[in-house]
């Protein structure tokens, strides 16, 4: 740093002062020579000696030693100087808590300050001070200064309330201020406004549930005045504030639009973007024949395309926005794909994302100049972005089918550069491109063979596998190529030998006179010398199938399989409308919900598109309810792991399901195909094979014979006997406030929350499903997998009507115990699948064990006692019930209300031994005893069994029961 | 809402730190420079993620400016605000390097204090600004008028020097005391950005034009400033291509203290300039070029010997002849097992190499008269040449400058200053288009 004033000095500067000096090394005493000159008469020695101290405080130095000198330079009618005493004042006040009240005269007195440009930094300045005893001193001038004349003082008072709120909330509430910030929003100076609006945004934040921004129409009206004449930052503050807004009707919706509309052409891209959010949020409630529903789309795509000819950092941030309109909205920039062609200077971070962008708009207008642009990009230097164009040349082909052809034969003319990473990533392609159009392109094979040896990544190795596996019957050597991967089994990664295991199946399967030394080789390699898991499954099943019924092994290895889905990629509709609501944030950046990377309570909610108008209200009119399927979301995408939801997904999906009314006969066809799904799920672990189909063929099992039961008198009765249970018994079954079992990130928009209750000998699982998605959602299904006990729907699930967005329906399905069993790990699990109009969901949830103890579940005394000491006291299990204030008598009679019986009681030395027994639904007697001392909160309990594992879920009902 | 804000030099030292919400400690910078210069080339630089913390960064005059947040804010806004801060310290400070930060921190704080407050930006204009600043600047440099000879443009960083003689790139606007230098100078440029890619067989393929009017203002006080571009100027995609000479861009959008009510009928805009730089104007013009593309190339590519490519290169610059392209450089990736090169150019001045690291060979012409054509033949040695890897020849690209040139062909047409200034004024019109990316494919 000295190099700096040295350089001055030698250009002759050495009479002017420069800031710079303040920069040199501090030596011993400086500290005291600080303090010297800070105490000195003259005003510039002073202000020097401020600077040196700032200067030292920013390369880290700790100077807070000088504080009170410092503070006495406070006092001085030198603004200049002013303000470097504040600078100081609020980095150590924090730390100098004591000192800091040492300065709070001055502020105030500066509050009071005829100079405006004093008010407002004593105002700013203390409320950075964080320090708690301030904040009273603090009150009486902000106040003031929330009312002072100069609208400078009023909007630096305005940013102070939300300081304040940030230090002392109950303070700021308490002492009315945000009162006067709400009145703010009606300021006559836009600077006002903004500050205010963006303090109660943030203030907002904090308390979700108050309605601190109470946007009404004409708050609106105000703010969209003010944002014509504010200044850009404070028109970001408006417009983002006007996103959280729900206009009334499409009329409304419009107006604001018309008038957010000119900021699109605003130089500022912040404020562009957050223009586009507004739009785009607006836009959602116009409904779509209006005409300037269209003039709307035209005018958000020219500052889009401008937003890509900012400098890298900003394209990149405009890439992953313009990446998500163009999943809601791919008309907007349909016509604008030429933007989106890489240049030969672009950062490979940008380059990726136009890729991206450039497949999501490829249609059959346009696929000719993207494949040519695709072609060129294949042969350029950088690898990674090589790949992804091959892949995207594959992405084309699937998605635009009048295009495979062509793409094709790309692949094959960028196979011959022998490129090895081009050759891969084509081969991985092509085999996509043979499931989507089967017995086209089959051709192609031969060419592909030839390059079997530059295979070197598990992925493009599986996929060439994959290809020789399923189409055997036409390469002549198959069982060549296949036998000379199988000799590194063991080095091949697990995708490989997977792959493999499979293919060598089929080929036997298809050609089984040459090729039984094979399979066996393989069986045995994935069966014997293999410690992977899912090889091993997977090969004992092929086995038996094998060795059982090779008709059976035929059907289900060489299996038709479900179509691909063209579209990869999309993000999840629920989290894409989200971020439509995020744009031009950071969320929007990552592609996840704010409450994934913002910490606390800020920016928590959810934000939500508002639903169109007249969705709703006009559900009978046949032309909503096609736009509504429309706008049913796209299939998700064959994440490895989640294949078998996807297979499921594609089968299920009933194409035309648009019937508001859900028929019995069709609710039942879905039944039957989800019976098939689950039970395949069950057969063991063979997820993510392409065999895997085979599942759905598998005949339709117990569902069809539980439907049988009429549907509509299990529900009825039901409510029966929930009205029958509430009035008969003083202390009837407890029931669990319902939990959440499925969040709606996880189902699509579906959220089911529920609670298990056992009513009148009847068991029932209540549900509460909600629709937190867009569209409509119809054919309701259930399923349990087995369970612990055997439980299993007794009808199906009754929602008769469509959920339509945002509502909410209580279901109340009837279980019965005489499903399929097996154990489970805890007891209590119960693993549940629920279908719907957009696919199928899993989740898992634990039921109490009370509910499964039957009415007749009081056991003789004498047969009590024998069957006590029958049961071996290894099998006895003790535990403490703590916090019970309940008399032994109050306690038996609350338990037998979940049917926890009491036969004996007996009293010695002032403890109370109450012995029970309950009997479960598959007949095993629960043994008990119970000791209450009195004045004693803490019980103590020992469960008998024969089947010890039940007594811990015994105990927590116990707990359960007598807490509530 | 920002957290925090510093300013770092490229070796890591703090030059600026403001903590505005409290809520973050001082430890960020060293995470924050620790993880940039983590980042590897194929990573996106702008947004980065420590724990809850979110880094915001640009880079300007060789130093990190860096925002950082504990929200979800817009990185638009912060990007575009970290711009304009480095912006408003070129303005005041005068030139743009750690030399100036440094000496100038007690006026960067000040600024910082005014223009955000416990995170909220408050606002970015000079005009506002000057009412609460009451530090002065220090210029880094003293004014000297050996310095004249090597000022560029200052909107555009360029070597060519001699358009206009002007300290515009590094005197401090706001400086009242120390004369020097306080001509009352008013700088408008027209910048344009070319990008086009020409496919194998000539035609162009895409061409776009970004472009934008700058104003640089010296004028301690002026009321009005009118600027008259081309009367026939057309806005929008128009049917109207008619007969002559019209000048078309797409778009355009306007700084907001532009008036336009003059714009429409007799296409002039109105600004009350702020003491400082901005962008008044900016336009693109995408697909179509109003004239011919500034360069055609002409290759072909052989083999030649068993392990030898011959590149040989024939480059037309078709501006008219009195115009003259600078700094042209040509791009032409190779064969990745290229080993050595040779060549054949036809001047002396003109240099080419052989880039191994980028797999690449570089042919620069520092002069390029419009009409002229240049030819010059590549004998690069590639062991194991296969013919496929006659396919990683290509595509080239260019990078070049041309001045006194817009592709657009916006002109303007008259600059009015009103009232008349007192003492002299001086205006200074500059046109400038760059290449941003142009692309021959082979």
């Amino acid at each position: 740093m000295e190099w700096a004033s040295q350089l001055c000095e030698n250009r002759g500067l050495g009479s002017k002062m420069t800031d710079s000096k303040y920069f040199t090394t501090t030596k011993k005493g400086e500290i005291f020579e600080l303090k010297a000159e800070l105490n000195s008469d003259k005003k510039e020695k002073k202000k020097e000696a401020v600077k040196k101290v700032i200067a030292s405080m920013t390369v880290g130095k700790d100077v807070s030693a000088l504080f009170p000198d410092v503070v006495n330079c406070m006092q001085t009618d030198n603004l200049e100087l002013k303000k470097l005493v504040y600078l100081y004042l609020m980095n150590y006040a924090k730390s100098q808590p004591d000192m800091a009240i040492m300065a709070v005269n001055t502020f105030v007195k500066d509050c009071e300050d005829p100079n405006p440009l004093i008010r407002a930094l004593a105002v700013r300045t203390m409320g950075c001070i964080r320090v708690d005893k301030i904040t009273e001193y603090l009150c009486e001038p902000l106040r003031k200064c929330l009312k002072d004349e100069d609208p400078y003082v009023r909007k630096t008072a305005a940013v102070c309330v939300a300081k304040l709120h940030d230090i002392n909330a109950q303070l700021v509430e308490d002492q009315g201020f945000l009162d006067t910030l709400k009145d703010l929003i009606s300021d006559s100076n836009p600077m006002v406004v903004a500050n205010a609006v963006a303090a109660l945004s943030e203030i907002a934040e904090s308390h979700p549930n108050s309605n601190l921004l109470d946007l009404n129409p004409q708050t609106i009206n105000k703010l969209l005045t003010a944002l014509n004449e504010c200044t850009e930052w404070g028109q970001i503050f408006i417009l983002d504030c006007l996103a959280n807004y729900t206009p009334r009707d499409d009329r409304e919706s419009q107006s604001i639009c018309e008038r957010v509309t000119p900021r699109l052409s605003h130089a500022n891209s912040a404020v562009v973007l957050s223009a586009v959010k507004v739009l785009m949020k607006f836009m959602e409630m116009l409904p779509k024949d209006l005409d300037y529903y269209g003039t709307l789309l035209k005018k958000l795509a020219p500052p889009l395309v401008t937003l890509l000819s900012a400098e890298p950092e900003l394209q990149y941030v405009a890439l992953r926005n313009i990446n998500l309109i163009v999943q809601k909205r791919p008309e907007i920039l349909k016509h604008e794909m030429k933007v989106f062609f890489v240049k030969y200077n672009d950062p490979i971070y940008v380059k990726l994302e136009k890729l991206d962008i450039m497949i999501r708009l490829a249609s059959q207008a346009n696929i000719a100049q993207v494949l040519a642009e695709l072609k060129e990009y294949a042969t350029e230097v950088d690898v990674d972005f090589v790949r992804k164009a091959v892949r995207a040349i594959g992405r084309c082909a699937i998605k635009v089918e009048q295009s495979a052809e062509r793409c094709v034969s790309t692949l094959l003319d960028l196979i011959q550069t022998k490129v090895n990473y081009v050759v891969q990533e084509a081969i991985v392609v092509i085999k996509d491109i043979f499931r989507k159009y089967p017995n086209k392109y089959e051709s192609v094979i031969a060419t592909l063979c030839e390059n079997l040896d530059s295979l070197d990544e598990p992925e493009a190795r599986a996929a060439m596998i994959w290809i020789v596996g399923e189409y055997a019957e036409r390469i002549d050597n198959a069982d060549e190529l296949l036998e000379s991967f199988l000799e590194g089994f063991h080095d091949e990664s697990t995708q490989v030998q997977l792959q493999l295991l499979t293919a060598i199946v089929k080929l036997f399967l298809k050609k089984p006179t040459e090729t039984q030394e094979l399979v066996q080789q393989v069986l045995s390699l994935a069966t014997q010398d293999s410690d992977n898991p899912d090889l091993r499954d997977r090969g004992y099943i092929y086995w038996r199938l094998l060795s059982t019924d090779p008709v059976a092994a035929k059907e289900v290895v060489l299996a038709e399989k479900p179509l691909i889905s063209e579209e990869t990629d999309l993000i999840e509709p629920t989290l894409l409308e989200e971020l439509i609501c995020h744009i031009g944030t950071l969320a929007s950046v990552y592609h996840k919900p704010p409450s994934a990377f913002v910490e606390g309570s800020r920016g928590v909610q959810h934000r939500r598109i508002p639903p169109r108008a007249g969705s709703v209200e006009s559900a009978e009119s046949p032309d909503v309810g096609q736009s509504g399927s429309s706008e049913a979301p796209p299939a998700v995408i064959p994440s490895q792991g989640d294949l078998l939801g996807d297979l499921l997904n594609l089968d299920l999906a009933p194409p035309t399901s648009t019937v508001p009314s859900v028929q019995p006969s069709m609710q039942m066809g879905a039944m039957d195909l989800l019976g098939g799904g689950l039970d395949s799920l069950l057969g063991g672990d063979i997820g993510g094979s392409p065999s895997m189909g085979a599942g759905l063929g598998a005949a339709p099992t117990v569902m069809p014979a539980a439907l049988g039961g009429a549907p509509a008198v299990g529900g009825g009765l039901g409510d029966l006997f929930d009205l029958g249970g509430g009035v008969g018994m003083p202390t009837g079954f407890y029931v669990v406030p319902k939990t959440m079992w499925l969040p709606a990130m996880k189902a699509k928009g579906l959220e089911i929350s529920g609670t298990f209750a056992r009513r009148g000998g009847i068991i029932q699982m209540d549900m509460s499903l909600t629709n937190k998605a867009m569209s409509v959602m119809t054919d309701f299904a259930i399923q349990f997998n087995r369970n612990s006990f055997g439980m299993a729907p007794a009808g199906p699930l009754q929602v008769l009507t469509p959920l339509s967005p945002n509502q909410t329906i209580d279901v109340s399905l009837p279980l019965s115990t005489n499903g399929p069993v097996m154990k489970m790990e805890p007891l209590n699990n119960l693993q549940v699948a629920v279908k719907n109009n957009i696919d199928v969901f899993y989740f898992s949830c634990q039921f109490p064990l009370s509910l499964l103890f039957v009415e007749d579940g009081k056991m003789e005394r004498q047969v009590f006692l024998a069957t006590w000491k029958d049961i071996p006291n290894d099998n006895e299990a003790q535990f403490q019930i703590k916090d019970v204030h309940l008399n032994s008598d109050a306690a038996s009679n609350k338990l037998q209300g979940s049917n926890i019986f009491t036969i004996a009681k007996r009293t010695v030395e002032g403890q109370d031994m109450l012995y029970q027994s309950i009997k479960l639904t598959n007949s095993i007697w629960v043994l008990a005893e119970m000791r209450v001392q009195t004045g004693n909160p803490n019980y103590t309990l020992s469960i008998k069994c024969r089947a010890p594992e039940v007594c811990q879920f015994v105990y927590q009902c116990y707990e359960m029961v007598l807490k509530n | 809402m920002i957290s925090q804000i510093f300013i770092l030099s490229s070796k890591g030292d703090h030059l600026i730190y403001k903590d505005f919400r409290g809520e973050a400690s001082k430890d960020s910078i060293n995470v924050f420079y620790e993880m940039v210069t983590a980042l590897s080339g194929d990573q996106p630089p702008v947004v980065m993620t420590h724990k809850d913390h979110h880094f915001i960064h640009v880079r300007q005059g060789g130093l990190y400016w860096v925002a950082s947040t504990k929200t979800n804010p817009s990185p638009f806004t912060i990007i575009e605000f970290l711009n304009r801060l480095a912006a408003l310290t070129k303005d005041y400070c005068g030139s743009l390097s750690e030399k100036s930060v440094r000496m100038n921190f007690a006026l960067i704080y000040e600024l910082l204090d005014e223009m955000v407050d416990f995170g909220y930006i408050q606002t970015t204009s000079t005009d506002i600004l000057k009412n609460f600043i009451q530090t002065e600047a220090v210029s880094s440099k003293p004014f000297s008028l050996f310095d004249l000879s090597n000022v560029g443009l200052f909107g555009a960083e360029t070597q060519q020097s001699k358009v206009a003689p002007s300290v515009a790139a590094s005197r401090p606007i706001m400086s009242s005391r120390g004369e020097q230098g306080g001509k009352n100078e008013i700088f408008v440029d027209v910048i344009e950005r070319l990008s086009v890619v020409i496919g194998s067989n000539g035609v162009l393929m895409k061409a776009d034009i970004q472009g934008e009017i700058r104003i640089k203002c010296f004028l301690p006080t002026c009321s009005e400033m009118r600027i008259g571009l081309n009367e026939e100027l057309n806005i929008g995609k128009s049917q109207l291509k008619g007969y002559s000479s019209a000048v078309r861009v797409d778009e355009c959008r306007f700084h907001q203290a532009v008036k336009l009510d003059e714009f429409d009928n007799f296409r002039i805009l109105k600004v009350c300039p702020s003491q400082g730089e901005q962008t008044v104007m900016q336009y693109q013009l995408c697909d179509e070029l109003p004239c011919a593309p500034p360069f055609q190339l002409f290759p072909s590519v052989e083999k030649d010997y068993v392990n030898r490519v011959l590149i040989f290169l024939k480059l037309r610059c078709d501006l008219p002849p009195k115009s003259t392209a600078l700094n042209v450089s040509i791009t032409v990736p190779v064969p990745k097992g290229s080993v050595s090169m040779s060549q054949e150019l036809s001047s002396p001045d003109q240099t080419a190499e052989l880039q191994p690291k980028s797999k690449a060979l570089l042919w620069e012409i520092p002069r390029f008269p419009g009409g002229a054509q240049l030819s010059a033949l590549f004998k690069v040695d590639v062991p194991g040449l296969s013919s496929a890897s006659l396919l990683e020849v290509g595509p080239v690209s260019m990078s070049f400058e041309l001045p006194k040139q817009t592709c657009t062909g916006l002109q303007i047409r008259f600059l009015r200053l009103s009232p008349t200034q007192t003492g002299l004024s001086q205006r200074w019109v500059r046109y400038v288009t760059h290449s941003d990316s142009y692309t021959i494919r082979i």
